[in-house]
């Protein structure tokens, strides 16, 4: 399992990431809390060379992609510089951040 | 019913020294003077946020410093929107019969009122504090996310996207007020530093000091009748992480109620304003609203369609690319700019007639959208 925590509803099977006591979806509040399996596709991927804060200034910059999980929720994610869109890729939480590993 | 009365708008750069109240001040004796109006008959009055002045109250603020006593006064914030959101509001209090002249103004020292690293860092806060913000995001990386997206569905290229960058600084070279007025190529664009793939500096619009006012009037003054014939919004997310999959649903959703509400149809625009902080971001909306083909935003750029002489004039004075975005009044100076085009007011700078345009921002990352239609009655 991936660490990274997901919300789904009991009524009508919809899971996604922020949290919500409400299901986007159908509107029901029977909402559960599972843990994505990990595995997932990338949806669209950049390299940061201007980091918001200084102290994340890395050179050749660092990876931020958005990854679309297998159980549905598309989710922002720490990454590989170079992922293509498309990529099968496995996501798992490290230092508390989802990150992309390359399956 | 509502008419767009008075324009004002300082140079956009960099203004040390000067607050945002200095610069909406500036902005709004312009606007008076453009009218016609007496500060008095100023009855509403939609300001925007700055970034440099986080204030809770800053339409009261504004009325002070003005001498103001608005039957409705308030602060509105929505982003990039923020201005387009705020004349149309204006104009459904005058269609509530509440007020009959509404200031709206947005003013920012957006540049030298603060560090290019506290710049980032204020706007890196718009995404998600759990889920975005903590992986080191920032409002360029949300962008070249969307931006990848884009080149992938479409099977366009950078330096189609760039053509955008190309030509905001080919109309912004003979504006007086604009920031950016050095002449740039597709390969310099191309040649600029990343900011974050597939963006390079010169795909992004800078930071900027300015300031820009309209007035909103139930009624037209002695200048060209423009009117605000129809409006749309979409609210489609907030973050980045929740967009549709289909990265023009809320352009396309604001702008078709745009057009209903007016009795118009996008082929009866002579003239566009559209919000272009990123060079993507102008072609995702150029595309979702039928003004291009998909994937061919660039392309149409390239071959004149945008230009002063072509079918469909854009950004006349350079947009965010080039003219200089200072946050709330990014947006407003294209809205400046469209309302002197239709009035002919525009110098060397002048399409021919265009008594029809249609205005298009969005705020967060294409998250709230607002676009209008202008029609020139006289
Ligand atoms: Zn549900």
């Amino acid at each position: 399992m991936s660490g990274v925590a997901l919300f789904s509803c009991r009524a009508c099977g919809h899971v996604w990431q922020f949290r919500r006591a409400m299901c986007p979806a159908c509107a029901a509040t029977d909402i559960a809390v599972v843990e994505a399996k990990g595995g997932g596709t990338v949806w669209s991927a950049t390299s940061v060379h201007r980091a918001p804060t200084p102290d994340l200034d890395v050179a050749g910059g660092y990876g931020i992609a958005l990854v679309t999980l297998d159980e549905g929720p598309r989710i922002m994610a720490r990454a590989p510089t170079d992922l293509v869109i498309g990529e099968r890729v496995t996501v798992r939480a490290e230092n508390g951040l989802p990150t992309i590993f390359r399956a | 019913m509502a008419y767009l009365t008075g324009i004002g708008i300082t140079a956009y750069g960099k203004h040390p020294g000067l607050q945002p109240l200095d610069l909406m001040e500036q902005a709004v004796l312009a606007a008076l003077a453009d009218s016609g109006l007496q500060r008095d008959a100023l009855d509403g009055l939609i300001t925007g946020y700055a970034t440099t002045h986080p204030h809770l109250m800053m339409g009261t603020v504004v009325c002070e410093r003005l001498g103001l006593k608005p039957r409705h006064a308030h602060q509105a914030q929505c982003g990039g929107a923020t201005g387009a959101m705020a004349l149309v509001l204006a104009r459904h209090l005058i269609a509530a019969g509440a007020c009959r002249h509404v200031l709206v103004v947005g003013g920012e020292n957006r540049l030298t009122g603060q560090s290019r690293d506290d710049a980032v860092k204020t706007l890196a806060t718009v995404g998600h504090p759990e889920h975005e913000v903590p992986l080191g995001a920032s409002i360029p990386a949300y962008y070249a996310l969307l931006a990848a997206r884009y080149l992938h569905e479409t099977g366009a290229n950078e330096a189609e996207l760039a053509e955008l960058a190309v030509l905001m600084r080919r109309h912004a070279l003979g504006h007086p007020l604009a920031q950016l007025r050095k002449a740039i190529t597709v390969e310099d664009v191309m040649a600029s530093k990343p900011v974050s793939t597939p963006l390079k500096l010169l795909d992004c619009c800078p930071i900027t000091d300015g300031g820009a006012a309209v007035i909103v009037s139930a009624e037209p003054l002695a200048k060209a009748a423009i009117k605000l014939t129809g409006w749309g919004e979409a609210h489609t997310h907030q973050h980045v992480s929740e967009i549709p999959d289909d990265l023009g649903l809320g352009a396309r959703i604001a702008g078709a109620a745009a057009f209903e509400t007016a009795g118009r149809k996008p082929a009866d625009v002579g003239l566009l304003g559209i919000y272009d902080s990123f060079t993507p971001t102008l072609a995702i909306f150029l595309e979702a609203l039928g003004f291009a083909p998909p994937g061919g935003a660039g392309r149409a750029a390239r071959e004149g369609r945008f230009g002063r002489d072509g079918a469909l004039p854009l950004n006349l004075h350079g947009g965010l690319l080039s003219f200089g975005h200072p946050g709330v009044a990014g947006f407003m100076a294209h809205v400046v700019e469209v309302v002197g085009q239709m009035r002919g007011e525009a110098g060397n700078r002048q399409v021919r007639d265009a008594p029809l345009a249609y205005c298009h921002a969005d705020g967060g990352t294409l998250s709230s959208h607002v676009g209008f239609v202008l029609e020139r009655l006289s």
